[in-house]
């Protein structure tokens, strides 16, 4: 399943024909609260920085990718909680 | 491949000319924020840029060579952006390209979307009688060991932004305050593997035949305030 107590599964979206990016630096911070579609990290391969959007509205509850570190395509970057 | 030029979709080609890197950046994230409205169809900025030096996402310090006394004194510029990719010198004699470009309309592939932007390049070169190709692992253009043309872009919301470097009859010297994304690489001029005179000018006529071909774009001048829209004017 996707989700757990501490919320729903942001994934890294699919960009296409890459093995794997680096996480560059998070731009909110757990508890922000975030609208479906805002920034919330930035990614790197292929010498292209992208930005990876809030897959809907909630609460970041956990970051599983710290900075730095390797993800695969459909990977877990981190959690957010739905707002009740 | 794009088809033929009556099935191409409008698209725009912004020519600054020479300009500062900092006015040509405040651009592209204005033209970025009207691309991803839908104001403006996919726009593709031509520019020469006076004398700077850039970190991406991936650079360190150490590989600027030089200190900000020098680079004062060569009046050279310094900024941090968000491209991906390393440290990268921008300067008079390289064509530098920003193609703020939608990739949803483009099959949603960064790597095809940088692969294009390698094509275009090595295209317009082999017009030049100059074989260059890619590196696998190492984005760029490359004249066997040398790099002619360097890649650093930025995606938001599936819109791009930055582009291309192609170095075309660039000083050497200035190249020599950098060590290019860490690698220790060197770079070369297309000017300097031809027998030819090449212009600046004539390589960017190229370039953007290439590109259009392989985004399938039919490219259309357009000014500063046709692109920034009224608001701005």
């Amino acid at each position: 399943m996707n989700t757990n107590n501490s919320g729903i599964e942001i994934r890294l979206p699919d960009l296409g024909e890459i093995d794997e990016v680096r996480v560059v630096q998070w731009l909110v911070e757990i508890g922000a609260t975030l609208a479906e579609d805002d920034d919330l990290l930035e990614v790197e391969t292929e010498k292209t920085t992208f930005v990876v959007p809030a897959p809907i509205a909630g609460q970041l509850s956990e970051i599983v990718a710290a900075e730095g570190s390797m993800v695969k395509q459909g990977g877990v970057l981190g959690r957010i909680r739905q707002h009740a | 491949m794009a088809g033929s030029g009556s099935t191409r979709r409008p698209a725009l080609h912004l020519p600054l000319g020479r300009a500062e890197y900092g006015e040509a950046l405040e651009l592209q994230r204005a033209l970025h924020a009207r691309r991803k409205t839908g104001a403006i169809p996919d726009t593709v900025i031509t520019v020469e840029h006076d004398p700077v030096i850039t970190f991406g996402r991936s650079s360190s310090r150490e590989h600027l060579l030089v200190s900000s006394q020098e680079l004062e004194r060569e009046g050279v510029a310094l900024f941090e952006v968000e491209r991906g990719g390393g440290i990268t010198y921008h300067g008079p004699g390289q064509l530098v390209v920003y193609p703020i470009v939608d990739l949803r309309e483009h099959g949603r592939d960064v790597k095809r979307f940088v692969g294009r932007l390698e094509d275009a390049t090595i295209a317009t070169l082999a017009d030049f009688k100059i074989a260059s190709g890619r590196r696998d692992g190492y984005p760029g253009v490359w004249v066997a060991q040398r790099k002619i043309a360097s890649i650093g872009v930025y995606v938001r919301g599936w819109v791009s932004r930055h582009g291309l470097a192609l170095n075309v009859a660039v000083n050497q010297a200035h190249f020599a305050m950098i060590n290019p994304c860490g690698l220790s690489v060197q770079m070369v001029s297309a000017c300097d593997l031809s027998d030819q005179p090449i212009a600046l000018e004539q390589v960017q006529r190229v370039f953007l035949d290439r590109i259009s071909e392989r985004f399938g774009w039919r490219l259309e001048e357009a000014s500063l305030p046709e692109t920034l829209g009224d608001e701005n004017e």
